[in-house]
Order: C-alpha cells, then sequence, then structure tokens
C-alpha cells in the first residue's frame, strides 16, 4: 500500500528531478568523460583521443598543481577566517536596534551587490601603487616602508591582499546571515543567565555561540564552496602574478582551459576542485550531524 | 509623386530581399573603427549589406573557437590577430582566400608582412593594419638643449633616440627623475604583453623561442640576458609598472609621466588624440634598440598584424573577397587610417596624404626597412599558448623574485617541451 502511494508520488518529483540531472548531473558528467580525453581546441586535426588516467596522473604528480592546491586553500581558509570574524564583530553590534539601523544595515550590504569584476578593478585603483588612496594613506601616516613595493606585484603580499578584497565583498553576506541568527536566539536563557550573574563573555561563550552554530556552519560551508572557486578578482587585480603567486585552482582551469586550449586537462583540474569542493562539504555536514547528535 | 514614391519603396525591397549581407567580426579597437568607416561605401559601390558583430579583446579569441568548435559560428569575415590564424586555419575554420577566384586583384607584392600570412603557401590572411614593436619616446625632451647638454656630460656621447640596447639603458636612467618622470614605462603584469619584452630582448641577443625541429631553445645564454635585462629595465620604471598593461602603459606615457615607453607604434595615435593625450605632437616612434655589435644587421622585431580571414563556412566567398578588395585598397587605406590605423600596404604607407597626417610614419618605415618583422608567436597552432601561457608566467615568475632566471627558463622549457611532443611535433 505503502509503495503503491510512493509510485503515485513520482510523478510529482519529475520535474524537479529532471531539472536537477539536467542541470547538475549532465554537466557534471560531462566534465568526467573529458577528464578522460586528450582534446586540444587548437588542433582538431588530432581528434579527440582517450587520455586514460594520464590527466589525473599529470595533475597529481605535477608539482605546480600541489602548489596551487596550497595557495586555493590558503586564500579559502584566510577569507573565511577574515569574513568570520569581521561578520561576527559587525552582526553583534548591529544586534541591537537603533535610529538609523534600516539605513546602516543597507549602507553595510553595498559591496556585497557588487559584480566581483567591478570590485576587482575598484581595488587594482584603490591599491595602486602611484595614485592608490590606501597606499597615499599609508604614507601620509609614515609606514610607507610597507607598501614601498606593489602590494599587487609582491608575491609575499598578494593572496592577503586578495584575501582582504574578498572579504570587502563577501563579510556583508556573512553579517546578514549571522545577525538573522542572532534576532532568532529567544530573550529567555539571557535573562536567566543574567539574574544567575553570568558575566558578558560567559553570556557569549555559553548562550549565543551555542546558538549561533547553524548560521556560522551555513555562512561556512557557503563561503568555502563559492570561495574554492575564486576567478574574477584574481583575474582582474592580478591576471595570476606576479609569478604564480595569486593562480588558484579555478584559475589554473580557465588558464589551461583558454590559454592552452587543453579540454581534457583543464576538465581534470575541474574535477579536482568539485572533489575538494564535495570533501569540504561531507566534512562540514559530518560536524552539523555531530552537533545534532550532541543535542 | 505618389507613384515615384511606390517605385521607391519596392526597390528598396527588392535591394533587402535580393541583397546578399556579409557578416563581419572584429575586436573592439580603433583600426576596426577605421575600416568600419568603409562599410558604407562597400554596400552603395557592389550592393552587398555589412554587418559586424564585436567583442572585447580579452574574449574575441574565446568567441571564435568556441563558435567555431560548436559549428554554431555566422561570421562569414572575422578579423583577427596574425597569431590566431595557424589554429583556425589547422582546423579549417577558415578557407585559403588565395583559393578564391580573382584573388590576384588583392596585390599581396604590396603588403610587407604578407609571409606571415602563408601556411603551405596559401595564404589565410590580409593584413588590414600592421605595427612593429618598438619605443615611443618624448621628442620634446629629446631635443630639449638642456637634457641634450646634461646627456653629453654625464655620458659622453649626443642623447638621441636609443638605437643601441646600451644606449636605451643609459637613456632610461637618465630620465628616470621619479616620481615626477620615470625613466621607461614597461608592461609588468603577467601577460603576452610582458612577453613581449623577453622576447624583443631574446631576438636582438640573437636567440630563439624554438629551434628548426620546433624544440624550445630560449633556455639560451641570449635568454638568460634577455630576461635580466627586462629585470634591469624595471629600475628606471615607475614601480605600479609592474602591474601594467598595455593601456595602463598608454596612459602613463601619455599622461606625460615618462620619457619612453616599449610599447607599439599604435601607441602614436593615443599620443596625438588631444581628448586624452597632455603630449600631443611631443611623441615619436623608434624601432626596438639592439646590442651595440650588432648595429647594421637586420634581426627580428616584434611585428604586429590584424587582417581579414574568411570562414570555411562562408556561403559568398565572392562577396568575401570583394570586402576584402575595396577595404584593402590604397584610396581606402589612406582614407581610413585618420580614424586610428597603421595601413599594410606599402603604396599607402608611402602616401603623400598620410604623411602629412603622421609625420612619425617615415620612422616607422624606416624601421620597417631595418628589420624581419617577426610574429611575437610561433606560427603553428600551439604558439599563442606557449608564448601566453608559459613564456608569460615564467618572465613574471622571475621580476618577482620567486624563480632564477635560469629556473624560470628551464621549466618554461620542460613545459612547452612537454606540449610540442603532445601533439607530435617530435
Amino acid at each position: 500500500m505503502e509503495s503503491k502511494i510512493r509510485r503515485k508520488g513520482y510523478p510529482y518529483i519529475l520535474p524537479a528531478l529532471l531539472f536537477i540531472i539536467f542541470v547538475f548531473f549532465v554537466p557534471v558528467a560531462y566534465t568526467v568523460v573529458m577528464s578522460f580525453l586528450r582534446w586540444n581546441l587548437l588542433r582538431p586535426d588530432l581528434g579527440v583521443r582517450s587520455a586514460g588516467f594520464s590527466n589525473y596522473v599529470r595533475l597529481f604528480t605535477d608539482v605546480f598543481t600541489l602548489e596551487t592546491i596550497g595557495r586555493t586553500f590558503y586564500f579559502v581558509i584566510g577569507s573565511v577566517l577574515v569574513e568570520l570574524v569581521a561578520g561576527f564583530i559587525v552582526a553583534l553590534a548591529l544586534d541591537t536596534e537603533f535610529k538609523g539601523w534600516k539605513i546602516v544595515q543597507s549602507i553595510l550590504l553595498t559591496p556585497f551587490m557588487i559584480a566581483p569584476v567591478v570590485v576587482g578593478f575598484v581595488w587594482r585603483f584603490i591599491l595602486n601603487s602611484d595614485y592608490g588612496p590606501v597606499i597615499h594613506f599609508f604614507k601620509q601616516i609614515g609606514l610607507g616602508a610597507f607598501v614601498a613595493d606593489p602590494l599587487l606585484s609582491n608575491p609575499h603580499a598578494v593572496i592577503p591582499v586578495l584575501i582582504l578584497t574578498d572579504a570587502w565583498e563577501y563579510t556583508p553576506f556573512v553579517v546578514l546571515v549571522l545577525l538573522a541568527g542572532l534576532k532568532a536566539i529567544p530573550q529567555e536563557p539571557f535573562e536567566a543567565a543574567i539574574v544567575d550573574g553570568a558575566s558578558l563573555w560567559k553570556r557569549f561563550r555559553y548562550i549565543t555561540l551555542p546558538l549561533l552554530k547553524p548560521s556560522i556552519l551555513v555562512v561556512i560551508v557557503i563561503r568555502t564552496l563559492t570561495s574554492l572557486r575564486v576567478f574574477d578578482i584574481v583575474f582582474i587585480m592580478t591576471g595570476g602574478g606576479p609569478g604564480t603567486s595569486s593562480e588558484t585552482l579555478a584559475f589554473y582551469g580557465y588558464r589551461t582551459a583558454f590559454q592552452s586550449y587543453n579540454i581534457g586537462f583543464s576538465s581534470a583540474i575541474n574535477m579536482l576542485t568539485f572533489g575538494i569542493a564535495i570533501g569540504f562539504t561531507l566534512f562540514y555536514m559530518k560536524i552539523v550531524g555531530g552537533g545534532k547528535n550532541a543535542e | 509623386m505618389k507613384k515615384t514614391w511606390i517605385v521607391f519603396l519596392l526597390l528598396t525591397l527588392t535591394v533587402f530581399l535580393f541583397a546578399t549581407e556579409l557578416r563581419l567580426s572584429s575586436e573592439v579597437g580603433i583600426h576596426t573603427d577605421a575600416w568600419k568607416t568603409r562599410m558604407a561605401g562597400f554596400t552603395a559601390e557592389k550592393g552587398v549589406q555589412v554587418g559586424i558583430q564585436q567583442f572585447p579583446y580579452a574574449n574575441y579569441l574565446d568567441q571564435l573557437m568556441l563558435g567555431y568548435t560548436s559549428g554554431r559560428v555566422d561570421i562569414d569575415v572575422p578579423y583577427i590577430s596574425l597569431l590566431w590564424y595557424p589554429a583556425l586555419a589547422t582546423a579549417g575554420y577558415i578557407y585559403p582566400i588565395s583559393d578564391i577566384p580573382g584573388y590576384e586583384a588583392l596585390n599581396e607584392k604590396d603588403i610587407p608582412g604578407i609571409r606571415n600570412s602563408k601556411l603551405n603557401g596559401k595564404t589565410y590572411v590580409i593584413p588590414y593594419m600592421n605595427e612593429l614593436g618598438g619605443i615611443i619616446y618624448r621628442k620634446d625632451l629629446f631635443d630639449d638643449p638642456t637634457e641634450k647638454a646634461n646627456f653629453l656630460k654625464a655620458y659622453g656621447y649626443e642623447l638621441q633616440p636609443p638605437v643601441t640596447l646600451e644606449q636605451y639603458r643609459d637613456v632610461a636612467e637618465f630620465f628616470h627623475r621619479p616620481p615626477e618622470l620615470y625613466g621607461v614605462t614597461l608592461m609588468g603584469r603577467r601577460s603576452i604583453f610582458l612577453a613581449t619584452h623577453f622576447m624583443q630582448r631574446l631576438w636582438a641577443n640573437g636567440g630563439a623561442l624554438l629551434d628548426i625541429n620546433m624544440r624550445p631553445i630560449f633556455n639560451s645564454e641570449a635568454g638568460m640576458k634577455a630576461l635580466e635585462d627586462v629585470a634591469f629595465m624595471f629600475n628606471f620604471a615607475n614601480p605600479a609598472a609592474r602591474n601594467y598593461d598595455f593601456q595602463e602603459a598608454l596612459n602613463e606615457f601619455i599622461s606625460g609621466r615618462s620619457a619612453m615607453a616599449e610599447v607599439w607604434t599604435t601607441g602614436m595615435f593615443y599620443v596625438n588624440d588631444a581628448n586624452r593625450s597632455k603630449i600631443v605632437g611631443k611623441g615619436s616612434f623608434t624601432g626596438f634598440p639592439r646590442p651595440e655589435n650588432r648595429l647594421g644587421e637586420k634581426l627580428p622585431m616584434l611585428y604586429i598584424s590584424w587582417g581579414f580571414s574568411v570562414s570555411q563556412a562562408a556561403p559568398d566567398k565572392k562577396a568575401a573577397l570583394e570586402w576584402l578588395v575595396y577595404v584593402t585598397e590604397t584610396k581606402n587605406e589612406v582614407e581610413a587610417a585618420p580614424t586610428g590605423n597603421i595601413p599594410a600596404r606599402f603604396s599607402a604607407l608611402n602616401s603623400p596624404d598620410l604623411l602629412s597626417v603622421y609625420p612619425w610614419i617615415g620612422d616607422f618605415s624606416k624601421a620597417m626597412e631595418n628589420c624581419i618583422p617577426t610574429p611575437i608567436v610561433p606560427l603553428i597552432p600551439e604558439g599563442s599558448s606557449i608564448v601566453g601561457a608559459i613564456i608569460a608566467p615564467a618572465v613574471s615568475e622571475f621580476l618577482a623574485g620567486t624563480k632564477t632566471a635560469e629556473k624560470a627558463l628551464n621549466d618554461a622549457v620542460k613545459e612547452v617541451d612537454r606540449l610540442m611532443r603532445e601533439n607530435f611535433y617530435y
């Protein structure tokens, strides 16, 4: 009886299922297939040949790929951390209603509404060592020596700069999610804690933080996945340079596909990025699951 | 009166219904703007409608490749960089223009860089614009008597646009007075522009990218020298130039902030554009210098050219050829040039009308005669990948100090070697 009811339900989920299949599974399957091919768009005369596992062998034995994975992790961890800390501070500051609260909130959201390409151009201008206001400010306050070497052409500074740019754009998103979480926390536990004489830190540590955990995890998951495919700001601000200092996995995939036109190897790089994203998601889901079990 | 109108409308309708439409494509740029001024005249003279699709340079090739690969291309005459045609021709996406009946009307003997447009003896591109990599410089500074006297005192010889690499370094050092004036403007951003600085010096020092068997040989002594010289010249450039592309480099030069800019001839159009330049009429062009011991030799020099090709799938190749003949005829090249083009025909370059508009064109012609115009990338399908995706990052690695010259070039050679092996060159 139950299975009959289930069967009757299938047609209702069919449109959604077809949508998921065509929008998600087909492109992924296509990329998987291409990653096992030797296919260079510049040389159609050579045809599309099977590459076996050679694209993956190259991927995992190539020092450059490992370095690129390292740089990508550096960027992802750095940007998620900075955005989380900054977002937390701003969200806590905004968790009180005051006159003009909505205006402040709208202004804070502005960077998030700007296209990443524009963000890249704006920050490239701001950080220009010749006329950029940031450099000018550093020079004015006597810290010119720190920026004597232009930030975007300094291999040691370029990833931190990209992290800060990314944080400028996405911290408002983090604020928005955390603020929604803060608003949803009931007041009763705080009142009880105050009666018990709990300090501000203890109230934060033992009430706010645990109750905000689902929102924090949502933020971490979404920002990790989006940071993994960072491309626009890298492309605009540094072009992957200086040298290869800001080349992330997504940029490497782009360079292989659209400068070398090596579709097979580029697909393998994209599958690696996809695998890392899946890995991160499973890891976070495990944490979320662990949290639920504990409750 | 009413009858006349009806006849006119019917005629217009007939022309509209039966006129051929030729679909052109191009990047967004000033030489495209130049030949676009000829489109209306062509339609009026030949009765062929002309439409154009334009793309930003950064993704024009991607759009073409994806369109051709997927079979969805709806372009008859793509206006392309000379660097792209080997890939498009090898793939069979573009048609040999020399196979179209009536091709002789193009008179290719009048086009200096035409040898670069041929693959297996067939012509695939008709150059419309051509230019050389070299130095645009501040003529007013070089002619200034005080500067001349000071230079003579400091270096012991006359100040002049650099002819040798040694002079180039001296002049850059002499004019380097930051932050008001920089000795030279360079393009340090990791891109094909940065690779031009390396390639010019590699050729000037007698080096080459590939040998006759297509094996990479640029990790030679000439390659090391070239790389070190690029880095040395950045000492006389604005620190911000380490992240400059072509446009940013030009902006610095035309705002009067540097004495020289190592770019290419097109830069002169920007110098003389009163709407953006602060140095109108104060610039000139000279070809890229060479080492003192190679003076007088005809050496390769960066040659940039854009021209018209014809799609394999173009339904009316005769109409395509008619456009090519029309747009590249001397009179039309000369008339269109002031919009922003350096014509590809000798007859147009030597036209007195053009010389009166561009006094510097004489220096350009002289540089052209004294060099072997050489495209920045080898004219094989992999050429752009080698220079854009392998050489440029290698040069950038060395400039950033993340690799030594030797390691940067050796790693790049290994990468090129792998690519050539994968594609069965050896």
